[in-house]
């Protein structure tokens, strides 16, 4: 028998000479901090890997089915669900040196390392006039792997949809330590699009190493307006009729009071802090359109009783308004040290109705929430602010958690919108689907990793492959 | 094969249909009217190992692997608009729904699922089985791009769910992605929640005498024929005027889309769209074609099977990471020209996927590439 130790050991020494002690970390001191993601739980890792291209990935993988120890993929970490969290020891693949770009700005797509920074694609296309639409707040951090991994969202993805929709094709690396490439840059790929599953999948049915994406061209013109409101009901009911007014804008985005005056305190970019909401909205287009548009916004915010329209005057203080935006999280840090961020989606007529739910369940769990979201397509991320060190407060923040996803499942909505299920929402996959469909999915993992190593207890909840499913036939329906 | 025929019409009795001209005459034709009767069906035929040929409105049976069915399972009685909210731009519709129904019925609020703009007869269900896509897709991009949520009856009479009813969502794996163009080979697609668009307050045809390298910023639709242009635009009436203007060229009123083009072999040649004009110069002068830039797609029309050239066409667009698939022909070109081409990469997983959700194989078998 050969102790848990020697086999680590063993393990270490393996990747080591693949990789070179320098890019395999298993000082715990070192791995420490792969062990958590931008969420608030913490896993365990036996060691690190930093593979600089497909092929050292695809000898970890071998490596890691010898030894039967999972492997769990990792871009940044800016993840809030727990989905790079390893569950069991676990060796963690860190994808972020695998930065490579090649633009086909003709095609207007480019094949990405899945460790180049949301932003910095972007930054790199801007030289051919595109852009790479989804826009996760995080994105000055996140990287391209975990936007296809979550299916990442962001503020421009009313329009532009979500990560899904702007890749044509991954390259990943199998349970079996095999490389394929899912989709390509012609339309409409023959066969089945499994390239749609592996995005959004979390990291359970392979690692992706790179992403053929589709890149936007930049708009030629765009106009971003903010308006105030004295009723959060106010701004609800503007994002309401702007999308059955026939106009999709870029963006439209809403922030309650509490998140205006802690983002307003640290990034002083004018929002104007007495307001109960106020609703940031961007139009984009030819510059015919921007222009009828926005005053077509306007015109609804008025009629809603808007306290205050402010259109960005010049490009920088549009960016303003969206570092503005884009820095809430990091602004809340000024509030509370720690908070706790949801994520769940309604539909759009349920905006208000279930706000006012959120408050009561909050105020109910003695808890203080502020609400920045993506009201345009109902996206609701409410954050729980609080001090850890209070006792009791964890579960008071678990509790209001667990029921707002339930308000939102039960009002039509859906359990997660942009940051996935990972550990934090398992359990709460049956309020949104039957033992049916938990078992299908499960079907789907156990074709692509029939033993389990990618990401393990991930996504689905312990029990969902239902061996007794089948022919649920009414009797004598046919007979 | 007629005693299984009357054997399956005793047990089928309550969902037999009328049979549908030029289909399969040995084969039993059902329209069950709820997905739970359609999971009954299947449950039979699984049971029996019997093949099933799903019928919507029949314009893309021409697409794939051709099926010898004992069972042809028609949507045509999945015929309701199960929920359509237009303040929340979503819409619920089971698959026998055809295309052209649905959008009279958006356009009265003036919104559109941006499905196929010719539909014919063609279904919901059908459109989202091939996963086939408008011209309107430069602009909004691909059918499975407004898949919101599925329904599908597996080959084992499963009754599975994924996805949602809103328009942003990344609860558990996408399988209305997955189901979008999967030909049947998941099961039957009993319902769909699709994401809508508002219409644009004007639209315009223009007409340009020859392709340009650039049609301004993300136009509607263009179209380039041999002989000429069509570039479809829509927005605020401003812009519209202002983007005519900018074109030149002649214009109309509306959105004038094209037929199908000319010839009794229609085909799909896809490319990457930087490809496509050097696609065009490998074509026969004798095939017609609408080439969609930006799209990479170019439909083809021909009038005679010429297994050279289409051999030689299909295989420059595979050696450019591209295809030629057939849409529609003849049954002779269909024995003699594989549907599809060459199988994609990571057929060994498309086939442990479909197992576990036809386990016998029995909704549409074969027609995926590889025989799947």
């Amino acid at each position: 028998m050969v102790s848990a130790s020697v086999r680590h050991v063993t393990l270490v020494r393996e990747l080591q000479h693949l990789l070179g002690d320098d890019r395999v970390l298993a000082d715990p001191l070192r791995t420490y901090v792969y062990g958590k993601d931008g969420g608030i739980k913490r896993g365990d890792v036996a060691v690190v890997t930093l593979p600089e291209n497909a092929g050292e990935v695809i000898e970890i993988v071998r490596i890691a089915a010898r030894h039967g120890i999972p492997v769990v993929p990792r871009g940044a970490g800016t993840g809030l669900a727990g989905g790079a969290v390893p569950t069991r020891p676990s060796l963690v693949v860190s994808l972020t040196r695998m930065t490579q770009i090649e633009v086909d700005a003709e095609s207007r797509s480019a094949w990405v390392g899945a460790g180049v920074l949301n932003l910095d694609l972007s930054r790199h296309t801007a030289r051919y006039g595109l852009h790479f639409a989804p826009d996760p707040s995080s994105q000055a951090a996140c990287t391209i792997g975990g936007n296809v991994a979550n299916n990442s969202g962001g503020p421009h993805c009313l329009a532009e949809g979500s990560t899904v929709n702007h890749v044509l094709a991954v390259e990943l690396i199998t349970a079996t330590g095999e490389m394929v490439v899912l989709g390509g840059d012609a339309p409409d790929p023959i066969g089945l699009d499994l390239r749609g599953i592996v995005v959004g999948s979390e990291g359970t049915l392979g690692i992706v190493t790179r992403a053929l994406v589709k890149l936007t061209p930049n708009p030629p013109a765009v106009r971003t307006l903010l308006a105030a409101y004295d009723r959060v009901e106010d701004a609800a009911a503007t994002v309401s009729e702007v999308i059955a007014g026939g106009i999709v804008p870029a963006a439209l985005e809403m922030m309650d009071r509490p998140m205006t005056a802690a983002v307003e305190r640290f990034v002083r970019a004018g929002f104007p802090t007495t307001a109960a909401a106020v609703l940031l909205a961007e139009v984009t287009g030819h510059p015919a359109a921007v222009e009828a548009e926005a005053e077509l916004v306007r015109a609804f915010a008025e009629s809603n009783h808007s306290t205050e329209i402010r259109v960005a005057a010049d490009e920088a203080e549009r960016a303003l308004l969206w570092k503005g935006r884009k820095a809430a999280f990091g602004a809340v840090a000024q509030t509370a040290p720690d908070y706790y961020l949801h994520d769940t989606v309604v539909p759009r007529t349920k905006l208000v109705e279930v706000m006012a739910k959120i408050s009561q369940i909050a105020e109910r769990n003695n808890l203080v929430v502020m609400n920045v979201f993506h009201a345009g397509d109902g996206n609701l991320h409410p954050l729980m602010a609080f001090d850890a060190s209070e006792e009791g407060v964890l579960d008071r923040v678990r509790a209001a958690a667990d029921e707002l996803a339930r308000v939102c499942v039960a009002a039509g909505g859906a359990l997660s919108g942009e940051h996935g299920i990972g550990l934090e929402k398992r359990d709460l996959m049956p309020l949104a689907f039957s033992e049916a469909d938990l078992d299908a999915q499960a079907r789907l993992i156990e074709a692509f990793d029939p033993g389990g190593l990618f990401n393990p207890d991930k996504v689905l909840p312990a029990g969902s492959r239902c061996f007794d499913i089948g022919r649920p036939v009414p009797e004598g329906t046919w007979i | 094969m007629t005693s299984v025929k009357s054997a399956l019409q005793r047990r089928l009795a309550a969902f037999l249909s009328d049979p549908i001209e030029g289909v399969a005459d040995e084969a039993v034709v059902v329209a069950p009217p709820t997905l739970d009767e359609a999971a009954a069906v299947l449950s039979v035929a699984s049971e029996h190992s019997l093949p099933v040929l799903v019928w919507g409105g029949g314009t893309h049976q021409g697409m794939g692997g051709r099926v010898a069915p004992a069972i042809v399972l028609s949507t045509a009685r999945l015929d309701s608009i199960v929920d359509w909210q237009p303040e929340d731009l979503t819409v619920v519709v089971e698959a026998g729904v055809r295309v052209a129904d649905l959008e009279d019925l958006l356009a009265g609020r003036s919104q559109t699922a941006v499905l196929p703009e010719v539909p014919g007869d063609g279904t919901v269900g059908g459109a989202v089985a091939a996963g086939i896509s408008g011209f309107r897709r430069l602009r909004y991009g691909p059918t499975r791009d407004r898949m919101l949520e599925v329904e599908v009856v597996t080959g084992d009479g499963r009754l599975v769910r994924g996805g949602g009813r809103v328009v942003k969502n990344v609860t558990g794996y996408d399988l209305p992605r997955l189901a979008t163009g999967s030909f049947g080979s998941l099961g039957l697609i009993g319902r769909v929640c699709l994401k809508l668009w508002p219409l644009p307050a004007a639209a315009r045809t223009v007409t340009l005498p020859e392709a340009r390298p650039d049609y301004g910023y993300r136009p509607l639709a263009v179209v380039e024929e041999p002989d000429r242009v069509l570039v479809f635009l829509a927005g605020t009436p401003a812009e519209v005027e202002a983007r005519t203007a900018e074109l030149g060229g002649g214009h109309e009123e509306g959105l004038r889309w094209p037929g199908a083009p000319a010839g009794s072999i229609r085909l799909s040649l896809r490319v990457a769209p930087r490809l496509l004009p050097d696609a065009l110069e490998q074509i026969p002068a004798s095939w017609s074609y609408q080439a969609l830039p930006g799209v990479g797609e170019a439909r083809i029309g021909a009038a005679d099977f010429d297994p050279v050239s289409f051999s030689e066409v299909r295989r420059w667009a595979e050696s450019h990471g591209g295809a030629l698939v057939l849409i529609e022909a003849p049954g002779h070109v269909h024995e003699s020209f594989d549907p599809w081409g060459t199988p994609p990469a990571g057929m060994d997983l498309q086939r442990r996927v479909v197992a576990r959700f036809d386990p016998d194989r029995i909704v549409n078998p074969g027609r995926l590439p590889g025989g799947l």
